[in-house]
């Protein structure tokens, strides 16, 4: 299982994510975010809380671009994975963790056969 | 610890599901801090999207220049700069419902640094546009006619009858004014960009009433700001229009300084040319008349030719300065009727209504020499910059305001890289060449 932390915020896909188990999420060197189809959050990993300096315990089951994450709550972010049902897009970004303004690259991941669609950040 | 740490989580996730945008800055508009809200506005309007996010004046640029001369300007090392000012995002969307208006609120913290919240008010000014139409309406006909002025005038605006309120507005006796054009008895302020009373009535034609405000003079001479409601007068039959009734409104404006209100209101803060909101607002007026009365309409897109430099040489109040020398110097070129604007950073533009494409290329010509012309003077240094001229005319058929935007824009990248200091028209007319040629 070891190589599975190895693969790159480019190359992962959904079934990659759901098959691994929640520590190897959060060992990923890039934040994982999982949503269900209402927006709730579901997947909330190690790396994107210690940047975002946020505790997942309180992030996990609320509407994360409502609460969390409003600057990607526009036609660039949330409004894709509602246009888009097959989506593997990258996207740069400039995120605001901790209030500093961040330039990132965002991986959008949504597919009809997976129950839950992912936001990747890697800085 | 444990505790603080707690703390500071629900302190972070408090400013990030805050619904209002917070940005702190420095003096030179860097970002020191920004929560989620603000980016979820911003970041879709900067220039370079993921890339030009580290400055606000930067990001800003395009749509509210003034910000940087606004806290520039601000004597105080702390205070409110500025309260809820409106930012119209982008006059080039072509979805009109959609177009974005952002408010702002800029309070200097210190010596170094300034906070601004932001936040996204469109569907309030739709609502306040709406509302405002519907008091005007509804004012008029209700509260107390008495206060108000009534004439009846024909179909061209020959006065057929006014009653006695008129005579107290505007110190003209009944028996002398009938029979004569109102637009002949009112004594208008002529101003940039204002229409006519006749526009008004062709507006009202269509619309079955329209709304307008200006000041006049009485025949005292003293001056007061009057609103005029133009209703259509059905004729006999019911079906078509025999005349008008105008209503004029003597507005005691209670503000201490009303014209430092429309000032604040209309025009740049910097260079004094009309801003964005008002431009905007004129244009979609010159539009609507132009396409009812089958009349020509130009506009002129202006941007300095290697602004940058001046700033990065001179410093910005160099750059100001140039934008201020240069919005003087057309505004004095231009006739009444026409409307200099600024649309943001170093471009301007022009509104000529009743003016066909050969009149604006020769208009931008004039424009385009007095500019290269001036001798710019500031900060121990004297040198002349140039600019860009981009013209296009309004086509009866299909454009719309951002369609003529576009087209005057892609004439202006075309001045802009054949060269610069040079006027450019659609598809070369002969006017153009012989102005390059000249």
């Amino acid at each position: 299982m070891d190589t599975i932390a190895d693969i790159s915020f480019d190359e992962i896909t959904l079934a990659d994510l759901a098959k691994m188990p929640p520590e190897v999420v959060d060992g990923l060197p890039f934040g994982v975010i999982g949503l269900d189809r209402d927006g709730i959050s579901v997947v909330y990993n190690a790396t994107e809380a210690r940047l975002a300096g946020l505790v997942p315990s309180r992030v996990l089951g609320v509407p994360f671009f409502d609460t969390i994450a409003q600057c990607m709550n526009n036609f660039m972010v949330a409004q894709r994975f509602e246009d888009i049902e097959e989506l593997d897009e990258i996207v740069p970004f400039v995120l605001t963790l901790r209030m500093r303004p961040t330039p990132v690259r965002l991986r959008l991941l949504q597919s009809r056969s997976a129950p839950y669609r992912f936001v990747l950040i890697q800085r | 610890m444990d505790d603080d740490q707690d703390q500071l989580g629900r302190l972070l996730e408090f400013v990030y599901a805050c619904p209002f945008g917070l940005v702190e800055i420095d003096l030179s508009g860097s970002i020191l801090m920004i929560n989620p809200s603000a980016m979820k506005h911003l970041l879709p309007i900067a220039p370079e999207r993921a890339r030009g996010m580290d400055n606000l004046f930067a990001v800003l640029e395009h749509c509210a220049p003034e910000l940087r001369n606004l806290l520039d300007d601000f004597p105080r090392s702390h205070g409110t700069v500025c309260e809820n000012r409106r930012v119209i995002v982008d006059l080039r969307q072509s979805d009109r419902s959609a177009r974005t208006v952002l408010s702002y609120t800029l309070v200097k913290l210190g010596p170094d640094r300034a906070i601004i919240t932001i936040s996204d008010i469109t569907v309030q000014v739709e609502h306040e546009r709406r509302l405002k139409l519907a008091e005007a309406w509804f004012g008029s006909m209700i509260d107390g006619v008495n206060d108000y002025a009534v004439v009846a005038i024909s179909l061209d605006g020959v006065i057929e009858v006014v009653n006695d309120k008129f005579m107290r507005q505007t110190g003209q006796a009944c028996g002398d004014v009938q029979g004569r054009p109102l637009f002949e008895v009112l004594d208008f302020e002529t101003e940039p960009g204002m229409h006519g009373l006749n526009d008004q009535l062709r507006l009202a034609e269509t619309d079955g009433w329209s709304l307008d405000e200006s000041w006049l003079r009485r025949r005292n001479g003293e001056r007061y700001w009057c609103q005029r409601l133009v209703v259509t007068r059905a004729g006999r039959d019911g079906q078509t229009i025999d005349g008008f009734t105008v209503v004029l409104r003597d507005v005691a404006r209670t503000s201490s300084d009303p014209d430092d209100m429309r000032r604040l209101l209309t025009l740049d803060h910097l260079t004094g040319a009309a801003n964005r909101a008002f431009f905007l607002q004129r244009f979609e007026l010159a539009r609507r008349l132009c396409r009812q009365n089958d009349e020509a309409l130009s506009l002129v897109l202006v941007d300095v030719d290697h602004f940058k430099q001046v700033n990065d040489r001179f410093g910005h109040p160099a750059g100001d300065h140039v934008l201020r020398t240069l919005a003087k110097t057309c505004m004095v070129e231009l006739r009444p009727g026409s409307l200099f604007s600024r649309l943001g950073g170093e471009e301007f533009a022009v509104l000529l209504p009743k003016t066909t494409l050969a009149e604006a290329l020769s208009i931008a010509e004039r424009l385009r020499v007095s500019v290269s012309d001036t001798q710019m003077i500031t900060g121990g240094h004297a040198f002349r910059v140039t600019a860009s001229f981009g013209c296009a005319a309004f086509d009866q058929n299909a454009s719309g305001v951002d369609d003529l935007i576009k087209a005057a824009d892609e004439q202006l990248y075309r001045a802009k890289r054949s060269g610069r200091n040079r006027v450019c028209g659609p598809e070369d007319t002969a006017i153009t060449r012989e102005l390059h040629e000249a």
